[in-house]
């Protein structure tokens, strides 16, 4: 069973975290997904197997040509912004 | 001794009319959020759709740094948390980028070296930000500009040779026209790895990381101070903790951000709204092709094939169109030294006086070839060569125009300028009496007779005239 620490570790880098029950919750939910995954790891050749990604292969690529279209104005930029100063969007200091 | 072991990361913005996944416009602006599109937001509902031309870009350096290009290639998304991303992830390449195995030659003090490229990859800018007493500004101009990551192996040693890298590949932004490369405009920016390796081990020490450095002289200062200080932990018995730091501007110091056990986890996935993209090979071919000759080969050409010093090849090849201005210079039938010369003297002190590119001089190509032939047949002298050359940038003026109009010409003819010797021998009997007394004093005669022909003789030849004929009487 996975560890409840390792779980807080992820939580906390996600920038969240929950009550002791809900991790409760999870770690089994967790179970019946590594036991799934390690069934999984059992089948012949999986290794070789590409991971899906999309569901069907794609030949031709869709590009844009390189042109600037829909610019929006700054007041409409700005227009969800509870708090602003000289244009930009205020937040509190961060500083990694 | 330990050996330095420098692998870097440089992130360059790619030029373009548009954003890479979005229509927002890739403009420096000082208007804060004023290139924007609602994906550079990140409002719901958005899809990026990739600009072609800044894959064009990235595909092009690629090919310019020898990478392997995949026949398919994807984009992934990078997840963290930050303001300066508005998604919360960005759209990078991380299992199939534009290109790998790729490597860069490099010259460092006289000495070839061949730097390895483990990837170059195409994703997207984030927003800028600016800190302040208890608060922070956000100007998501920068969201979505199409950014060139090239990450290379850590195959630099010395701080010299990582500089000599830096400076190599920005002249390749340049010389493709990927980008304008300028560090000043948060263009060019570069996170540097460094440890130190004991003389005979055979595994790398541990790795410090700096992040985000944006010029390349603090990219010099921050890792003399790091080999500083990784030398001083090592000597007093210490051990390096693997960990990414920042550089200080201020102190000029590196400073500890996070250690390895608090490394983010990105999270990385495929990103799922843009479809796996195969390459046309002919596009390629065609991508391919038009890369320019690059400055280490130019070098190279110039010194083997023109015979010129490495440092007077290092000069023209600077600038891009001042080693097209060179080369088309040859095309005119000149000897390749003399028009060095001409180009890294006069013109070059007139573009760095005036702080101008060489296509703004009036004096074109085939302007200063005859200018030139006019000085090596000796219609005229070198030095008056010099002056209608400074007049003909100054005063935007044809010089061969300005040679004809003021007469100018150089006194070739024997029999005019043996008469000249003999005049200025008989005007001049005191300084006759002591050249006689053993006084090499032939100098004097030659500016006499400068003087007297406002420079149009010949000084060598006139040199040699007045010798014969002080020795004579």
């Amino acid at each position: 069973m996975i560890e409840k620490e390792k779980l807080k570790s992820y939580a906390s880098k996600l920038m969240f975290d929950m009550k002791d029950e809900e991790y409760e919750t999870l770690q089994r939910e967790f179970d019946v997904i590594l036991k799934q995954m390690e069934l999984i790891s059992l089948i012949d050749g999986i290794k070789d197997v590409e991971p899906l990604t999309f569901p069907f292969e794609l030949e031709e690529a869709k590009f844009r040509e390189d042109e600037v279209k829909d610019v929006i104005s700054v007041d409409e930029a700005l227009f969800n912004v509870k708090d602003k100063l000289h244009n930009q969007v205020k937040v509190p200091k961060v500083v990694e | 001794m330990r050996k330095i072991v420098i692998g870097l990361e440089v992130h360059c913005e790619a030029r373009s009319l548009s954003k890479v996944f979005s229509t927002g416009k890739n403009e420096y602006s000082l208007e804060p959020n004023s290139n924007l599109s609602v994906v550079d937001l990140g409002f719901p509902g958005i899809m990026p759709v990739i600009n072609k031309e800044a894959l064009r870009k990235a595909l092009m350096m690629s090919l310019a740094l020898n990478c392997e290009v995949p026949e398919k290639i994807i984009f992934d998304r990078k997840n963290y948390f930050y303001p300066d991303l508005p998604k919360g992830y960005q759209i990078t390449q991380m299992h199939k980028p534009v290109g790998i195995n790729g490597y860069l030659m490099i010259n460092v003090d006289g000495v070839d070296k061949r730097v390895d490229i483990h990837d170059i990859h195409l994703e997207e800018d984030t927003a800028s930000l600016d800190h302040f007493g208890n608060y922070s500004l956000i100007d998501y101009n920068r969201s979505g500009i199409p950014l060139m990551e090239v990450v290379t192996e850590p195959t630099m040693n010395s701080v010299n040779e990582a500089l000599g890298f830096l400076e190599a590949l920005r002249k390749v932004f340049l010389y493709c026209e990927v980008s304008e490369a300028r560090s000043d405009k948060g263009q060019m920016r570069c996170d540097v790895n460094i440890s130190l390796m004991e003389e005979n081990a055979k595994e790398f020490g541990t790795k410090v990381e700096i992040k985000n450095i944006n010029s390349f002289n603090n990219v010099k200062l921050a890792l003399e101070y790091e080999i500083k200080r990784q030398t001083e932990i090592l000597d007093n018995g210490g051990k390096i903790i693997q960990e990414t730091r920042r550089f200080d501007v201020d102190s000029l110091t590196t400073i500890s951000m996070r250690n390895k056990v608090e490394a983010v986890d990105y999270k990385y996935f495929i990103e799922p709204n843009i479809p796996a993209i195969k390459l046309d090979k002919a596009w390629i071919d065609e991508i391919k092709a038009s890369i320019p000759k690059l400055q280490f080969e130019r070098v190279n050409i110039y010194m083997k094939e023109y015979g010129l010093s490495r440092y007077d090849a290092n000069i023209l090849v600077k600038e891009k169109e001042n080693a097209l201005y060179f080369e088309k210079c040859l095309t005119y039938g000149i000897n390749p030294k003399s028009v060095a010369n001409w180009i890294n003297g006069v013109i070059m002190g007139h573009l760095n006086k005036y702080e101008l590119g060489i296509r703004d001089i009036y004096v074109n190509e085939k302007m200063l070839v005859d200018l030139i032939k006019a000085v090596e047949d000796s219609t005229i002298s070198v030095k008056q060569g010099k002056e209608v050359l400074y007049k003909a940038l100054t005063e935007e003026l044809v010089p061969t125009e300005i040679i004809k109009q003021s007469n100018m010409r150089q006194i070739t003819d024997d029999d005019e300028l043996r008469t000249l010797v003999i005049e200025i021998i008989n005007d001049n009997k005191p300084m006759v009496d002591k050249y006689k007394s053993g006084k090499n004093i032939l100098d004097f005669f030659v500016g006499q007779m400068m003087k007297k022909t406002k420079g149009q003789a010949n000084p060598s030849k006139a040199s040699q005239m007045f010798k014969e004929e002080l020795d004579k009487s």
